[in-house]
């Protein structure tokens, strides 16, 4: 085992995988996890009850501050020496993991469709061509 | 920050103390419930097969449960795997699952373009140029006059939710009837939408706008009369003279006169 993994990691639960079914609670169940409320964000208060509701469902500490110090301060005082998170395409979720200075394991997020190669986004229909298929299948992968 | 409260009033209380610049920009709280529980709850009641035949309705089988699928309380893996269990054959639920795709494709674009969503991803096709840029204090306040428009507003500002077809009316209002640019309308609903994404969202509105796509999405009254069961225009102080009476070739040259020219 690597010395990285040998305390327990701090769990970081974003706005985009606020579930007890979460990669990182399911790779590290029995880790601490925070959420911290980031003062960036302008939402109206309706958003906010709904997302603490989600959150009173979790074990997770729910924090408020800059994500960065936030995150720091509390992986030091567990005596974590990493932070484990799920891939996010938030640019505000990306300016936080790269400013953090310990190590982050990015866990993958549940796929809806496996698709390997490039995809082409240029609009829907040229990639509803290359995802239909595994779409329509349980657990969204093509069998080979 | 607390995590006990004996009651959702005690918990809204606190936020309210904890959160005065939300409460600012809206002080109301949804009645829709966040938790997981909640969301296997709303899961259990989804019809994929109904769902296609009347999901434009604003009483047709709509599932409600964008909030959760935003934030990853249920995973688009999984209600896909949900409703393939609920029908016979998988093509039953194709429109149910195609709905879910656009999801998982806004979400691909926004890996792809990061922050560069929030600009015009291609020149409006609408021959105008000319568009402001804030929002109309008469949509925010809900009183344009028009009894969808402003239902629809109060309804996004009180609840933060909306139906998609509701949203999509909306946004071609700001943009087509209006003349604002998308980007007024869609920091609008982010503020309030429970699933507000910024993928979803600001890529939706770019489709309405024709920024992200080959023409602008609008529409006539008798659709939205259709959809709606008719109940906004029958109480609506504007009915019979309305900003979307006419068909679409009339609005489109109303609406579009430089364009159709070019």
């Amino acid at each position: 085992m690597s010395s990285a993994n040998a305390s327990s990691p701090l769990l970081w639960i974003h706005e985009d995988c606020i579930s007890p079914t979460s990669p990182p609670f399911a790779e590290y169940p029995l880790a601490p996890a925070v959420w911290v409320w980031d003062d960036s964000l302008d939402w109206s208060l309706k958003r906010i009850v709904f997302v603490y509701e989600c959150l009173l469902e979790l074990p997770v500490a729910i924090e408020r501050g800059d994500p960065v110090a936030v995150l720091q301060s509390e992986a030091e005082r567990m005596g974590a020496e990493r932070i484990v998170t799920v891939q996010s395409p938030s640019p505000r979720w990306a300016e936080i993991r790269s400013a953090l200075r310990l190590p982050v394991e990015v866990l993958e997020p549940i796929p809806f469709v496996e698709l390997r190669g490039t995809v082409d986004l240029k609009r829907f229909s040229r990639y509803w061509k290359r995802a239909q298929t595994p779409a329509l299948l349980p657990g969204g992968t093509s069998p080979s | 920050m607390r995590r006990d409260f004996t009651d959702r009033d005690d918990l809204v209380a606190y936020l309210r103390h904890e959160f005065p610049s939300a409460a600012a920009i809206d002080p109301h709280v949804s009645p829709i419930l966040g938790g997981r529980r909640q969301a296997l709850g709303l899961l259990q009641q989804i019809q994929p097969a109904r769902y296609a035949a009347s999901r434009n309705y604003l009483a047709g089988a709509v599932t409600h449960l964008s909030p959760y699928i935003r934030h990853g309380v249920l995973t688009l893996a999984e209600v896909r795997d949900f409703a393939l269990r609920r029908v016979a054959n998988p093509f039953e639920a194709l429109k149910f699952i195609t709905e879910l795709a656009w999801r998982d494709y806004w979400q691909r674009l926004y890996t792809a373009w990061g922050r560069g969503i929030a600009l015009d991803r291609e020149p409006y096709k609408t021959g105008h140029t000319d568009y402001a840029d804030t929002l109309p204090p008469d949509l925010r306040e809900a009183r344009t006059g028009l009894a969808c428009m402003d239902a629809f507003s109060r309804q996004l500002q009180e609840t933060g939710y909306l139906h998609n077809h509701a949203r999509m009316w909306m946004a071609a209002y700001v943009v087509h009837f209006r003349r604002v640019r998308w980007q007024a309308g869609a920091e609008w609903f982010l503020q309030h939408l429970l699933d507000g994404d910024p993928a979803s969202n600001h890529l939706s509105w770019q489709w309405v706008a024709s920024t992200f796509s080959h023409r602008p999405y609008f529409f006539n009254r008798e659709n939205l009369e259709k959809y709606t069961g008719g109940s906004y225009c029958r109480e609506c102080p504007a009915r019979g003279h309305c900003d979307f009476e006419g068909t679409y070739d009339e609005l489109s040259q109303r609406l579009f006169p430089i364009a159709l020219d070019s």
